[in-house]
């Protein structure tokens, strides 16, 4: 019997072999990649390496212990998630022919299933950084000078937050003595600042303004595939890790609510759709975090279950956005319109992923993100529970309305276009009956979930107070565009929080090719004149002597540097 | 068990006034438009009216209020629309915008 298998690892080292297939076998092995991921979890689920919990794959590292394999509720629930998600959107991009894309596509996944089932800070970190420039490479495939920016973008924030959390980690196993990833202890003074140094490294994966640029900002960029696996991993594995490490920190609460706001603003704003679903998915895993800040059991199992359905509806809706993107070649609101006769099933599941993340009873999202805001209710959190609604009625706004809208509905363009391919619905189909089943019989979830559930979402109170919400925040679409008070769509980008280090960044490039050229080319031209002046002296001589003098000069230049750190030693010594 | 079907009627209903209001609102008008509008409309009367009946479980003042999710909503989504109108004013910039400030040419 074999003792554990690292499901991340499958598909690190899985991937190496794609380039090794042809046509139909290469398609069929990139299926079985995902699904014996899925199907290793599941045996971890049904205990078939051990009794849930377990650690295993300790390897000893410079006198720490090097966990890979750290086995509980909450490590396998993110498993689950992680390889069903990987399995569907293999599916999804079945047909992209590109090796590399897969190749980094999965090993992105990878790294994301490394950190989950990492046991210590170590291993975390070392797939945390898998994960980042496997991402990169997600993102530079979209094979466009704007992709090959903002990947650079990209990979620099990443490289920021990754050096953050290493220096955090360091001085965290320094001053603790073990490398151990449990949950981090925090209050004021020096002795924290391991944990916050690491709390600060996590929160920019996971996307908290004014820390959060790099995803609206990238992630459109990539493939249709792409975008779709980079709005699931980096953002939920910080989930993960907060999760682990952070729970019941209080500032989480206000950061997480915060966060919820902030998005929807820009999301209305935003002309490019799959921007709008980036800016929503800022605004989802707030919801999150706020649950993780709380801190109580309903809460953070109301984390963990919104960030197991929001990947499929979140994903749902960027699976649709990449659909239409796919068949007309744009996916921005100005250009888009009328399509849910051309595309009616990308249509339907666009509707079913629209009211699940906008938490319409009966789908998903309404008895996950209920649980963070119940928990916010009960905790007697006024302020708290007014941003987290008026964030759902944000949500609805633009996730709900304004993606189906403008893309099927709006003005009709006349495209001439169908349905995609027979696998992107099959992917569609599945995060859209994922989404239903867990709206319609949420004990599907519920059982997974890191702690018991007592938690009832269906009440009639509940149920019409959610309606109320949503169709009259639909009401007041509804009104301001027949009215015409609704802001038309512009084709612009819309300045964000990164706006300063661009503007740095864009001056310091100005001042290299304008400025610091042109110095160079006077420089130049300046020492020419010099040589030239000296040239009616030498005449042949120059020539002849030139390659003999430059020696003579390099050597003599190497004997007086010599001599100098002889001298030097002699004196220090 | 009644009130199952009850949630469930009232949630389908909800489901279906909003896919309506996306029907209702496109260009060109539907031919049906102004019925959808009719259905939306009653849909939320509905959930007004059965609002009405129902012990609301309180945990803020607020929330004792005649409709108040109803309010809330709308006037969550007004504000947001107009906020956003506002930040419209300085927010948007041409898509070359960064590229012209590294000293790009058009």
């Amino acid at each position: 019997m074999i003792g554990w298998l690292h499901p991340g690892l499958i598909l690190i080292f899985g991937v190496l072999l794609i380039p090794l297939f042809r046509g139909k076998w290469k398609q069929a092995y990139l299926l079985v990649l995902p699904a014996v991921a899925l199907i290793d979890v599941i045996l971890m689920f049904m205990g078939f390496f051990g009794d849930i919990p377990y650690s295993t794959w300790s390897l000893p590292f410079l006198g720490y212990e090097f966990v890979l394999g750290r086995v509980d509720k909450l490590s396998l629930i993110f498993g689950l998630l992680f390889t069903l998600a990987a399995l569907t959107l293999v599916i999804y991009a079945i047909h992209v022919k590109s090796d590399s894309e897969h190749m980094s596509e999965l090993s992105y996944v990878g790294g994301a299933l490394g950190v989950v089932f990492a046991g210590d800070l170590f291993a975390l970190y070392i797939f945390w950084e898998i994960m980042a420039i496997a991402s990169t490479l997600v993102v530079w495939h979209g094979r466009t000078d704007k992709a090959r920016r903002a990947g650079f973008r990209y990979i620099l924030w990443h490289i920021f937050g990754g050096i953050i959390l290493l220096a955090g980690i360091v001085m965290y196993v320094h001053s603790t003595g073990s490398s151990a990833f449990n949950a981090l202890s925090w209050g004021a003074g020096i002795a924290s600042l391991p944990s916050y140094l690491i709390f600060i490294g996590f929160i920019i994966n996971a996307a908290v303004p004014p820390l959060h640029a790099w995803l609206p900002d990238a992630y459109p960029e990539s493939t249709v595939a792409g975008t779709v696996y980079l709005s699931i991993f980096t953002t939920k594995t910080a989930v993960y890790v907060l999760a682990r490490g952070f729970v019941g920190f209080e500032p989480l609460i206000l950061i997480g609510a915060l966060m919820t706001a902030y998005p929807i603003f820009y999301a209305v704003l935003e002309n490019d759709l799959r921007k709008v679903l980036c800016y929503s998915l800022i605004n989802q895993v707030g919801f999150m975090l706020c649950g993780i800040g709380i801190g109580t059991a309903l809460a953070v199992n109301g984390a963990v279950s919104h960030a197991f359905a929001n990947v499929f509806f979140e994903g749902l809706l960027f699976l649709c956005v990449g659909s239409v993107l796919y068949r007309t070649g744009t996916c921005k609101c100005t250009e888009l319109g009328g399509l849910y006769k051309a595309m009616p099933l990308t249509c339907a599941f666009c509707f079913v992923g629209a009211a699940s993340i906008s938490a319409f009873p009966l789908f998903s999202g309404f008895v996950t993100k209920s649980m963070i805001i119940s928990a916010a209710a009960y905790g007697h959190m006024g302020f708290i529970w007014v941003i987290l609604m008026l964030a759902s009625a944000g949500v609805f706004h633009h996730a709900g309305i304004k993606v189906p809208f403008f893309t099927f509905f709006g003005e009709d363009l006349g495209f001439k276009v169908r349905d995609p391919p027979i696998n992107m619905v099959l992917a569609m189909g599945i995060a859209a009956i994922l989404s239903i089943t867990i709206g319609v019989y949420p004990h599907s979830l519920y059982q997974f979930l890191p702690y018991p559930v007592d938690f009832v979402p269906y009440t009639i109170p509940h149920v019409i107070g959610q309606l109320q919400l949503l169709l009259f925040a639909s009401f007041a679409f509804f009104v301001l565009i027949t009215s015409g008070l609704y802001p038309p769509e512009q084709n612009k980008i819309n300045l964000d929080s990164d706006w300063p280090l661009r503007m740095i960044g864009a001056k310091f490039m100005w001042f290299v090719k304008g400025p610091l050229m042109a110095l160079g080319a006077n420089l130049d031209q300046g020492l020419r004149r010099i040589a030239s002046f000296f040239k009616g002296y030498g005449g042949e001589l120059e020539e002849r002597m030139l390659v003999g003098v430059s020696v003579l000069i390099a050597l003599i230049f190497l004997a007086v540097y010599l001599l100098v750190e002889l001298i030097y030693r002699w004196i220090m010594s | 068990m009644d009130d199952v079907i009850i949630m469930a009627i009232l949630s389908l209903l909800g489901f279906a006034g909003y896919v309506l209001l996306c029907f209702a609102t496109k260009e060109p008008r539907h031919r049906l438009g102004d019925l959808l509008i009719a259905i939306y409309g009653l849909v939320l009367l509905t959930t007004i009216v059965s609002g009405l009946f129902v012990n609301w479980h309180i945990y803020f003042w607020w929330e004792s209020l005649v409709a108040f999710s109803a309010i809330y909503g709308f006037a969550a989504c007004v504000f947001l629309i107009y906020v956003a109108k506002g930040l419209r004013l300085w927010l948007p910039k041409e898509m070359d915008y960064y590229e012209m400030k590294e000293g790009a040419r058009k």
